[in-house]
């Protein structure tokens, strides 16, 4: 029992109620007998545990702590409104820091949340195809190239002969249509599903029944978008539309389904049936053409491995002639599979890169948001922990006196630690609504669309208050240690007080300034080569060029509309030239791999009319352009240099080039060489390519190029479209820019540069103001200094090096650090263009001098204002 | 009149640890107050009280000499301080003003 007082009992207690509880057990051991005493005796300890009793020595140190706590609290506020500026320049790069952090963990959620709202997600598979890449394998890369195309009989065998597949899909997008309701004609995005999509996937259904969906062919499912875009405020249900695919088609609406979220990896807004996909008969017998997507969806139980025994059964059973005969045409070694079929489970599609697929995202990215939130907090920590030890001087009379009164260097700490703990509470507010400011543009730097909801509204402000706490914990330990450190005596005997000796800021500012600089030279590389790209002459002229789809399809027709559009625009003055080609800049290619003389080789072959190279303004160095009236030309080619010196042809106009391995003829007769011209992205080397005329072999002109005149645009643009409309009243008028579609190929690496110039201006902007901060407490440390040697005679400018001598070094020393390990980041980045800037010593000097000139005129304020001190001010009181 | 106040069990231990003087501790003062009052009170109940009294100053404490009673284990003696006598003071003269204003009514025996 009295072990039990122990535990409980404060000790300082114990021993005093442990005497009184024996001395009454002891009386009642006279008075009623030890069974009864003992009775008595628990009772009486059991009476002990209360309150009053546990809590005491805990509740009092409590007690006089929360005094304590209330007057640091005080303390750090004062201190906070005594020294606004300081406390102005630590909120804002700490309230920057934490609203970064914040953006970056919800892009990091946003990223693992995909897909990731499917009940059945654990169920489903997509299926990819690896199959060895004869191009990759000579470019020394990893030859295997996983494609998540499949052959559309594959996915039929399977369902029909493995038991283990619930229900299968196939999944194609991109393809686009003429959508057409009563007077309402635009071009859509058409998705290509089966039934069993409704099924397996969880978007709701938000009209009709997912069991019935699309058992007949010419059903139609939309998103509520696109329904009100047509139908207005009428039920979409039922009624009747047409769609041109490959030929005009009519389908009833039969379903209503939500449109999927941003964090889908599967997007769509009008759901057909495969069936109606372009040759799908034809294809259904092609074991040789890969262009279906395809889902599967395992029973509950079934098991993964065994689905893929019987699967690699089946394809060797189905498709095992056909592999043979790949691997000897292909001339694939042994060793490596000709065709191999794997399973990426849905909630892996999002990050897994190997395979491309829409939205798929590198997780790479995640990290590099995260370095840079973790570099600007990093230089906003230092700020606080710089400046805090810089102004130090001024309380060191208070920690003194806090001493000699008693303080403990515990309390001193924890009463130091309390002030950065609320200067880090005061950021987390402003970061917290600077995330809500933030954050559209941030959705559009990344193409995301992230919105706050209630869910992870609590789990950011988590995220806000861990990072304030840590930020608050580990740049608020320093200067609490250093501070808490001085001896009273020193401190208050004074003489020392005015100037301070704390020399461990000179490192942190170097480091600072290192990764300020660092960032400086990325992003001037970054701007510097995204220039260069969209600057650099790529050997066709693509400015006032309208790109239009002729909307027919692939077929003869397409031919067609260009003769017709040209005609009808010949009278058009605005209007300088018209051409077709089965593909503008940007907006696809085709390749070709033949074999000559036993050696794989391949080109690209862009289908074209004469006009084509007029409009783009190529440069023969040989031979000629196209000639309608020379019947031979239709099976001319025109190629580029790189496919001459591909072929190793000295004289190319007496040569054949024959693609299409004919065993007969030569092949195509060349008839001219242009010079180079980039048409493929500045990533890409400029590879052999050809243009040619032939219609059954290279394809139709399904793209119109219409260059207009000089000058302003949108009234040239007006004619056009009258001209049109007039022509082809239901077909809508679709067009680019050619110069757009040029640069949208950068897209990414724009909008990461956006980003890393928007976060490098946030660090600079946080570390200028720390320098500012302590080149302002530098000078006033040293107004003395300052105005004894005004009075011994020192210009103006002579203070003015002074002051500002040793930060010019010490932004120096960060340089030297700083060009080393971006030149290491760059030279990586650079890497993945084909064409780029070199990187040369001017281009680190213009940033070094951007950082230097950014560093002085931070100081320089202050070097000025200490300079221009009337000395008499400063002196007066010694 | 000061702000602190005692509750009535509060002012009847600080009284009895005024009576005892030196011999003023936890078992003491119950069995002080069985025997002039004839009044129970439970042990912890005391201690609470005397230390409560303690942190608003009225008495002070210390451990007193060991003895082979008690199994060895020392007192905790508790004696009035001056803040405590003027507080019983104060207590007592306001209820001796207020009783005077009470009408003197005779009680009368039937």
């Amino acid at each position: 029992m009295l072990r039990f007082l122990q535990w409980f009992c404060p000790p300082a207690l114990v021993e005093g109620i442990e005497g009184d509880l024996l001395e009454a057990f002891e009386h009642d051991l006279k008075e009623v007998g030890e069974k009864q005493a003992r009775q008595r005796f628990t009772w009486r300890v059991l009476r002990f545990f209360r309150i009053e009793i546990i809590l005491r020595n805990r509740f009092s140190v409590q007690f006089i702590n929360t005094i304590m706590w209330r007057n640091y609290f005080k303390v750090a506020t004062r201190n906070m409104a005594k020294r606004k500026l300081y406390s102005f320049i630590n909120a804002i790069g700490l309230s920057i820091g934490i609203a970064f952090c914040v953006l970056i963990y919800l892009y990091v959620e946003d990223e693992k949340s995909f897909d990731q709202f499917h009940h059945n997600k654990d169920q489903i598979y997509r299926l990819n195809e690896s199959s060895y890449s004869v191009w990759a394998a000579q470019r020394g890369e990893d030859p295997m190239h996983k494609s998540a195309y499949l052959p559309l009989p594959l996915g039929t065998a399977m369902k029909d002969e493995i038991p283990e597949i619930k229900y299968l899909t196939r999944f194609n997008d991109g393809v686009t249509a003429i959508f057409r309701y009563e007077d309402k004609v635009f071009t859509e995005r058409i998705t290509f599903v089966e039934s069993d999509f409704f099924k397996m996937f969880s978007f709701p259904i938000l009209a009709g029944s997912a069991d019935q969906l699309f058992k007949d062919k010419h059903e139609i499912v939309l998103t509520p978008e696109i329904a009100t875009k047509y139908f207005g405020k009428d039920d979409p249900m039922g009624k009747i539309i047409t769609l041109d695919l490959q030929g005009e088609k009519q389908f009833t609406v039969t379903g209503l389904i939500e449109a999927p979220p941003s964090n889908s990896s599967l997007s769509f807004k009008i759901l057909v049936s495969t069936e109606n996909q372009f040759s799908y008969e034809r294809n259904r017998e092609q074991w040789g053409n890969f262009s279906y997507p395809t889902f599967i969806q395992l029973h509950q139980n079934a098991n993964l491995t065994d689905l893929k025994q019987k699967a690699d059964k089946l394809i060797e059973q189905k498709m095992g002639d056909r592999l043979e005969r790949w691997r000897k045409d292909g001339n694939i070694p042994e060793g490596y599979p000709v065709f191999e079929l794997t399973y990426t489970n849905l909630a892996d599609i999002h990050l897994d890169t190997e395979v491309s697929w829409e939205k798929v995202s590198d997780p790479k990215y995640s990290w590099i948001l995260g370095g840079i939130a973790l570099l600007i907090i990093l230089i906003a920590s230092i700020n606080y922990i710089s400046l805090a030890l810089t102004t130090s001087a001024s309380r060191k009379i208070e920690v003194g006196i806090r001493k000699v009164v008693g303080a403990q260097k515990k309390q001193l700490v924890s009463q130091f630690g309390m002030e950065s703990m609320v200067l880090a509470f005061v950021s987390l507010l402003i970061g917290l609504s600077l995330t809500f400011l933030f954050l559209p543009a941030f959705n559009e730097f990344t193409g995301k669309g992230i919105v706050m909801g209630d869910t992870n509204l609590i789990r950011l402000i988590g995220v806000a208050f861990t990072t304030a706490m840590v930020v608050g914990l580990i740049a608020g330990s320093y200067p609490a240690l250093f501070l808490s450190g001085f001896l009273p005596a020193a401190v208050l005997k004074g003489g020392f007080t005015s100037k301070l000796s704390a020399g461990f800021t000179k490192p942190l500012v170097v480091f600072q300034f290192f990764l300020s600089a660092s960032m400086i030279i990325c992003s001037v590389i970054m701007n510097r080569q995204m220039e260069f790209v969209a600057t650099k002459d790529l050997g066709f002229d693509h400015e006032q060029v309208l790109v239009i789809p002729t909307q027919t399809g692939w077929n003869e027709e397409a031919d067609k509309v260009v003769e017709q559009f040209r005609n009808k625009l010949n009278t058009e003055t605005s209007v300088v030239h018209v051409a077709g080609t089965s593909s503008s800049f940007n907006q696809g290619w085709s390749r070709y791999g033949y074999k000559i003389k036993e050696e794989n080789k391949s080109a690209y072959v862009y289908r074209v009319d004469p006009a084509y190279a007029g409009l783009l303004n190529l440069e023969f160095i040989d031979g000629r352009n196209f000639d309608e009236s020379i019947a031979s030309d239709s099976t001319g080619i025109i190629i580029n240099e790189a496919l001459a010196r591909d072929m190793d042809w000295k004289n190319p106009l007496d040569e054949y080039l024959n693609w299409r391995e004919d065993s007969v003829g030569l092949g195509s007769r060349v008839i001219g060489v242009v010079k180079d011209y980039h048409f493929l992205s500045l990533e890409r080397d400029i590879e052999p390519m050809f243009l040619s005329m032939d219609k059954k072999n290279t394809g139709y002109l399904t793209t119109m190029l219409v260059k207009l005149s000089p000058g302003e645009i949108s009234d040239k643009l007006e004619r056009v479209k009258k001209a049109w409309t007039e022509l082809y009243p239901d077909k809508p008028f679709d067009y680019t820019f050619m110069d757009q579609d040029v640069a949208n190929q950068y897209q990414t690496y724009k909008r990461w540069m956006k980003i890393t110039s928007l976060s490098t201006s946030f660090a600079i902007f946080i570390a200028c103001l720390g320098l500012f901060g302590l080149a302002g407490i530098n000078a006033i440390n040293r107004t003395k200094e300052i105005g004894i040697r005004k009075v011994m005679g020192a210009e103006l400018s002579n203070i003015f090096v002074m002051l500002n001598k040793q930060y010019i070094w010490l932004a120096i020393i960060a340089f030297a650090l700083a060009a080393p390990v971006s030149w290491y980041v760059m030279d990586k980045w650079l890497g993945s263009f084909k064409y780029a800037i070199p990187m040369s010593w001017e281009l680190f000097a213009v940033s070094m001098l951007t950082g230097l000139v950014l560093a002085l005129l931070t100081v320089s304020y202050h070097a000025i204002k200490a300079a221009l001190i009337n000395p008499a001010e400063t002196l007066k009181y010694e | 009149m000061s702000k602190e106040y005692l509750g009535e069990f509060e002012e009847l231990v600080l009284t009895m640890v005024g009576i005892l003087g030196e011999e003023a501790y936890g078992n003491a003062i119950v069995q002080e107050i069985k025997d002039r009052l004839g009044r129970e009170a439970n042990l912890s109940a005391v201690h609470v009280t005397l230390y409560r009294l303690e942190d608003k100053g009225h008495v002070k404490s210390r451990m007193g000499g060991a003895s082979n009673t008690r199994g060895g284990r020392r007192k905790r003696i508790f004696t009035i301080t001056n803040a405590g006598v003027a507080m019983l003071k104060v207590m007592k003269e306001a209820r001796a003003d207020l009783w005077k204003l009470v009408p003197q009514l005779k009680v009368v025996s039937v």
